[in-house]
């Protein structure tokens, strides 16, 4: 089996006893039946709630390998990022497998769910899921929106940071029915000027993970941007704006929903 | 005719800034909004986000160059600058630890920033006043990289241990922004600006006598320990405030002084308002750089002051040794 990163992954039988380094893998894991057997996960693995209950090994990039191998693990999944191959050399040197997973948009999430399936040795739920995914998804966002609102993401304030194409959540805006407001930055994320977002003239704020206006929102030079002078803050909470999982659908749905309260 | 030349340099740098910026906005239509014609959106960008960032950009350029030229008077070290002496030590410290605990707030980062400047200035002080109960310049240098390091350290600590993944934000703050410029923070930073501006060209002849050496300044009447003194001070907590506003904008306060004195002299009457205006202009064409070279994104400003101050620098030297 080859991972993300393009190394072979060598496993005698199939994992038993999996440190999951992402909150988007453990989830996975669980999702495809396979959470009774992540001994070790990061500490911002929330998802699902069972989750919790497994100890954690702190940080998921450029993880501690002491802690890692304490788990006892016969297979360790990572977020795919040169931060981590480090640590993957190591765990190589104590005879531990390694599989680098890029989970960043939801087109990986096929390919990463079957990934895990067959070092599991059990594809068949990952397999089903997968299958339900893609029509639930095109399902989803198949309905039109009257129009479609240009939506801010913000990642920072000072500087503003936005939200570019590359992010998970910009695909989650598009898919709801928005236009992400810098979707022509290619980046995940990148600092701009407030006179660029001013420019742009967003209908909307999504403020993620939050709820109610911002305190930055209150600052003079913030006014010139018309959303945010308006007050048309759009709050949605949850993993699964954070992440991809297969409850991308769901997620679309909220913001969907949430977007019409603002710009009917 | 040197005077004249600045001030029309300025001026033509401050409508510069003003014409240019990630809106692609026409020279006449920023001219009408400027005047409170042309449509509101318009009018928003330019009087709201441009006017008060070039005002602002002007006045802490400004601001730094004197502030570095004070410095290097009283610690008779052409290296000296703000923050050599540990000010963006303790402002860092101050910033990072305001996310990493997760302070609320619309001004919580800057107000930190400020915090920490200014206990970075107050610790520097006392551990130069110990060394003999007169303040050793050459301890102050000291105890400034020391401070600085200290606090960076503390910073390492933070960040290495702080569970929040936007404290790698806050370093993007502290090089230095004038994203947060608005009426209200040019008002503030304006009204703040102009007591420790006024002491320190009020100060330009002990700062001349000073920079003789302090027994040729004794000799000659000067009250070395009181200028010393108040220099710092006055240097120190202009500078924690341009801090708090927009971030560490290095090399201005450094290169700006020795440039004046390059081209123009020692005497601090005329040193401190040429590398006031010369400070200001540097600023704001670092500024509308920052905001207009990879428009819509901008780069830290303080990155490029050191990308247009070290070769203006080596410029300079050159042209002065030969």
């Amino acid at each position: 089996m080859v991972d993300d990163a393009g190394r072979a992954v060598t496993l005698q039988a199939p994992a038993r006893r999996i440190v999951s380094l992402s909150p988007a893998t453990t989830e996975l894991l669980f999702a495809i039946a396979a959470g009774d057997r992540v001994v070790g996960r990061t500490r911002w693995c929330q998802d699902p709630p069972e989750a919790s209950a497994v100890p954690s090994v702190g940080d998921g990039l450029d993880p501690n390998v002491e802690l890692i191998v304490a788990r006892r693990p016969d297979l360790v999944v990572f977020y795919h990022s040169g931060a981590n191959d480090a640590a993957i050399a190591q765990l190589a040197r104590v005879g531990i497998a390694a599989a680098s997973v890029k989970l960043d948009g939801l087109e990986d999430l096929a390919r990463a769910a079957l990934l895990l399936g067959r070092l599991t040795g059990d594809s068949v739920r990952a397999d089903s899921l997968v299958s339900a995914f893609q029509p639930e998804l095109t399902r989803v966002a198949a309905r039109p929106p009257a129009a479609a609102p240009s939506v801010l993401m913000l990642a920072w304030d000072n500087p503003p940071i936005v939200i570019g194409s590359a992010s998970f959540l910009s695909e989650i805006v598009e898919l709801a029915g928005g236009r992400n407001a810098f979707g022509d930055l290619e980046q995940p994320s990148a600092p701009v000027s407030i006179e660029a977002i001013a420019a742009r003239d967003p209908d909307v704020v999504l403020v993620a993970g939050g709820s109610g206006d911002p305190a930055w929102a209150r600052r003079p030079e913030w006014q010139a941007v018309g959303a945010v002078e308006a007050g048309r803050f759009v709050a949605v909470s949850g993993t699964e704006f954070s992440h991809p999982s297969f409850r991308a659908a769901q997620a679309v749905e909220r913001l969907r929903a949430a977007l019409r309260e603002v710009v009917p | 005719m040197r005077w004249s030349l600045m001030v029309a340099a300025s001026a033509a740098m401050l409508l510069v800034g003003l014409a240019v910026g990630p809106a692609d906005l026409a020279p006449a239509t920023v001219w009408q909004a400027v005047l409170g014609r042309g449509d509101e959106a318009t009018a928003a960008i330019v009087r709201d986000l441009r006017l008060p960032r070039v005002l602002l950009a002007y006045l802490i350029g400004g601001s730094l160059a004197v502030t570095g030229a004070s410095l290097q008077a009283v610690v008779r070290n052409p290296l000296a600058d703000p923050y050599l002496l540990g000010l963006s030590g303790g402002a860092g410290l101050g910033a990072v630890a305001a996310i990493a605990l997760g302070l609320g707030g619309a001004w919580a980062v800057p107000l930190a920033a400020l915090v920490g400047a200014v206990l970075a200035i107050v610790l520097v002080y006392r551990v130069a006043l110990a060394a003999g109960g007169h303040l050793d310049t050459r301890v102050l240098l000291l105890a400034g990289v020391v401070v600085g390091a200290f606090a960076a350290s503390l910073m390492g600590a933070i960040m290495a241990l702080s569970p929040a993944p936007e404290v790698r934000n806050a370093l993007l703050w502290l090089l230095g922004s004038f994203d947060a410029a608005s009426w209200r923070a040019l008002a503030v930073f304006g009204a703040y600006a102009l007591f420790p501006l006024a002491v320190l060209y009020g100060m330009a002849r002990p700062m001349d006598l000073l920079a003789l050496g302090e027994e040729p300044a004794r000799f000659l009447g000067a009250d070395v320990e009181r200028t010393k003194r108040v220099l710092y001070v006055a240097a120190s907590a202009l500078t924690a405030a341009a801090v708090s506003v927009s971030g560490i904008i290095g090399f201005v306060g450094l290169v700006i002084p020795h440039a004046v004195r390059m081209l123009w002299g020692h005497t601090h009457r005329a040193l401190l308002p040429s590398a006031f205006l010369l400070g200001g202009t540097l600023m704001v064409a670092a500024d509308a750089v920052a905001r207009t070279a990879f428009a819509p994104l901008e780069l830290p400003v303080g990155v490029v002051t050191a990308l247009i101050g070290v070769p203006l620098f080596i410029w300079l030297v050159r042209r002065w040794a030969s």
